[in-house]
């Protein structure tokens, strides 16, 4: 089961490779700065006056006793540049870059300074930018000396700043980006992880991504399946116990008409048609999922309007409203039983009732309206569960097992549309299915 | 006229005895069968009027023996099923069932579906009346086998039994004037959910399906006599 289409590397060998991929990309983009730094050119009066003022320290400490050299040293320090002398070689802050194109340029000035082995180097790169350097004297002691003021040209400006800032915040984006590509296959498993059990077909989620994600999904969708298969063998065992117990409902149907009493004949022929009730609307939400049924072109104006003529038929106040055509592509007659359940509802609940079919630029609403007393705000999603009833106190008063507005919403779903559930302003309850046009 | 022959294929026996019980009760004579080799042997023992056959049989299924039926004989088939299914009772009314019967039934329902269906077999033994094909009229098309009425634009309006038999009446006689009560009588065949609608009731509701934008239904009333189709019907 282990096997892939291709090996892939882990979840901690990516992010690895990810940061690996950002070290090797700032080493690079810092080396390409430090190189740039050595190409800084200063002002030409500038390096003039380093220039110069070096050859003079070179030759004042040269000529100077070895224990006066300090002091000479000291003397030769200006506002402009600190002065130092050291009878060894003292080396120079080692991650300052080195700074090539001024040294050139000092040395263009006095090639003297050549064989002193001047090193420069750009200390503190940032806004105050220093050059620092050293030279030696030629007896194997050195002169230290370093610029007070920031040296024109070679400020870190804000333009540098941001130069710097670049690689950082690309660095930034693309490790955001890469990472959230290796993680994008947990988002999906994590949308089909909510999807599952909404009642809708959940195809497998694609195994793509690290390895380690790669075995979650197998999981998730070996479990998806086993669960699936498990409903699916409920539901028909469910659905074949339903069916069986026709057969004894219609020897009983039968029985009951040999009863002489009329009035306990009737009851118990209702009671049948009772139990009958129950078993379709079973039926009806356990089918539900393998729904065979195929859309086709039907006249929903004319179905509403229909249910409501059979209704009004049984003796029931119920009325529509809407145009006298409509066509849309549906499972008719799943729609059909959802729009009666909405009108069986709105009777127990309401006297008179209204079925109005309303067009919208971009869906049809079939809403069933009634007159009853509602259902409270809070218990408008609940009652779309299934074998949810609301009032516990009286559980026996409305047939059936709780499954029709169960059987609506998934009906309405199954077009891509929804069930909306609304108290009315003017009193009394609105049940209505709004579907997708074309 | 001697009682009509009913084969009853029923596989649960109690249920058998019961259907063959109420049947004979009321004056039918009843072949019961349990199983396919039974009706086999119930077909040839006489003349049959018409097969009662449950869908659910173990061994060959009911919509399987239809199947095997129709290729050999016309005789009346109302299929029992315990699946009140939509899907169900179109594939058996397609196979050529007459009518369906879904369980539980009462004595009141199964007689009277029965005596429709012979009442009706009696109707189509006459020649041109015959279940069969396509009748076009203004911007409709009716498909007899199927009992749909189909729109311009391919959508399907939904017709109850009683609406469909009083429109077939009227497309049987295009531009000629039904009288009411011949329609009344019409409408008896089918039982028992059109008998108390009223002829007219069912014609307004015809006349609003059959409305197209603007424009009333085919539909005119003669007063005192009755209703026409005042346009031309091509039957295919």
């Amino acid at each position: 089961m282990r096997r892939y289409a291709w090996p892939t590397v882990g979840l901690i060998g990516r992010i690895f490779a990810i940061l690996l991929l950002t070290v090797v990309i700032e080493f690079g983009a810092s080396t390409l700065l430090y190189e740039r730094a050595s190409q800084f050119a200063v002002r030409g009066d500038e390096a003039r006056r380093l220039a110069e003022h070096l050859v003079i320290a070179r030759a004042l400490v040269t000529q100077g006793a070895a224990a006066d050299r300090p002091t000479i040293a000291v003397g030769l320090t200006t506002d402009r540049y600190a002065v130092g002398w050291s009878p060894d070689f003292r080396p120079l802050p080692r991650i300052a870059p080195t700074l090539d194109e001024m040294r050139l340029q000092v040395l263009a000035w006095e090639p003297g300074l050549a064989a002193s082995d001047l090193r420069l180097r750009l200390a503190s790169p940032g806004r105050n930018a220093r050059v620092v350097g050293t030279m030696s004297l030629g007896d194997g002691s050195w002169l230290q000396f370093s610029t007070l003021h920031p040296v024109d040209g070679l400020n870190l400006s804000s333009e540098r700043i941001a130069l710097a800032l670049v690689p950082a915040l690309a660095l930034l984006a693309l490790g955001g980006l890469l990472l959230g590509q290796t993680l994008r296959p947990m988002r999906r498993l994590a949308e089909a992880a909510d999807e599952f059990g909404t009642g809708l077909y959940h195809a497998p989620v694609e195994e793509s991504g690290p390895s380690e994600i790669r075995r979650v999904i197998t999981a998730f969708n070996r479990m998806q399946g086993r669960i699936d298969r498990l409903m699916g063998d409920q539901t028909q065992a469910l659905a074949a116990v339903g069916h069986d117990l026709r057969t004894p409902l219609a020897r009983l149907r039968l029985r009951a008409d040999a009863i002489d009493s009329d009035a306990l004949r009737d009851s118990i022929t209702e009671e049948i048609g009772e139990m009958d009730a129950m078993i379709a609307s079973l039926l009806a939400y356990l089918g539900g999922d393998a729904d065979p049924e195929t859309p086709r072109r039907v006249d929903i104006a004319d179905m509403a309007a229909s249910l409501a003529d059979a209704a009004a038929d049984a003796g029931r106040d119920v009325t529509y409203d809407g145009p006298d055509h409509l066509e849309l592509d549906i499972r008719a007659s799943s729609i059909r039983r959802a729009i009666g359940n909405l009108v069986d509802n709105a009777i127990q609940y309401g006297s008179a009732v209204v079925v109005r079919v309303e067009e919208e630029a971009d869906s049809i609403t079939i809403a069933v309206e009634d007159d009853g007393p509602g259902v409270p705000d809070d218990a408008l999603e609940r009652v779309t569960e299934p074998f949810v009833r609301l009032d516990p106190s009286r559980p026996r008063d409305t047939p059936g097992f709780g499954l029709g507005l169960a059987i609506v919403r998934r009906a309405a779903r199954n077009e891509g549309g929804r069930l909306v559930l609304t108290n009315r302003a003017s009193g009394g309850f609105r049940a209505a299915i709004v579907l997708p046009r074309g | 006229m001697s009682s009509p022959v009913i084969l009853l294929v029923e596989d649960d026996p109690a249920l058998r005895t019961l259907t063959t019980r109420a049947l004979q009760e009321n004056g039918y004579l009843v072949r019961p069968a349990g199983n396919a080799p039974e009706m086999w042997a119930g077909m040839e023992a006489g003349p049959v009027d018409l097969v009662l056959l449950d869908i659910m049989l173990p061994g060959t299924s009911g919509i399987e023996l239809c199947r095997q039926i129709r290729q050999t004989n016309s005789v009346p088939i109302i299929f029992i099923s315990a699946k009140g299914s939509e899907t169900d009772r179109v594939i058996g009314l397609e196979l050529g069932a007459d009518d369906y019967l879904a369980k539980p039934f009462g004595t009141r329902e199964l007689i009277a579906r029965v005596r429709a269906v012979l009442r009706r077999g009696a109707l189509e033994a006459m020649p041109g009346t015959r279940e069969e094909g396509e009748l076009s009229f203004d911007c409709w098309t009716v498909s007899l086998p199927r009992r749909e009425l189909t729109s311009a634009t391919g959508g399907v309006i939904e017709l109850t039994g009683a609406e469909f038999d009083l429109l077939v009446s009227l497309l049987d006689h295009p531009q000629r004037v039904i009288a009411r009560d011949r329609l009344v009588e019409l409408s008896r065949t089918r039982l028992p959910d059109s008998s108390d609608r009223s002829v007219d009731v069912l014609i307004s509701r015809l006349r609003r399906k059959l409305s197209t934008a603007g424009q009333p239904a085919p539909i005119i009333t003669v007063r005192g006599v009755g209703y026409m189709l005042n346009v031309p019907v091509t039957r295919r």
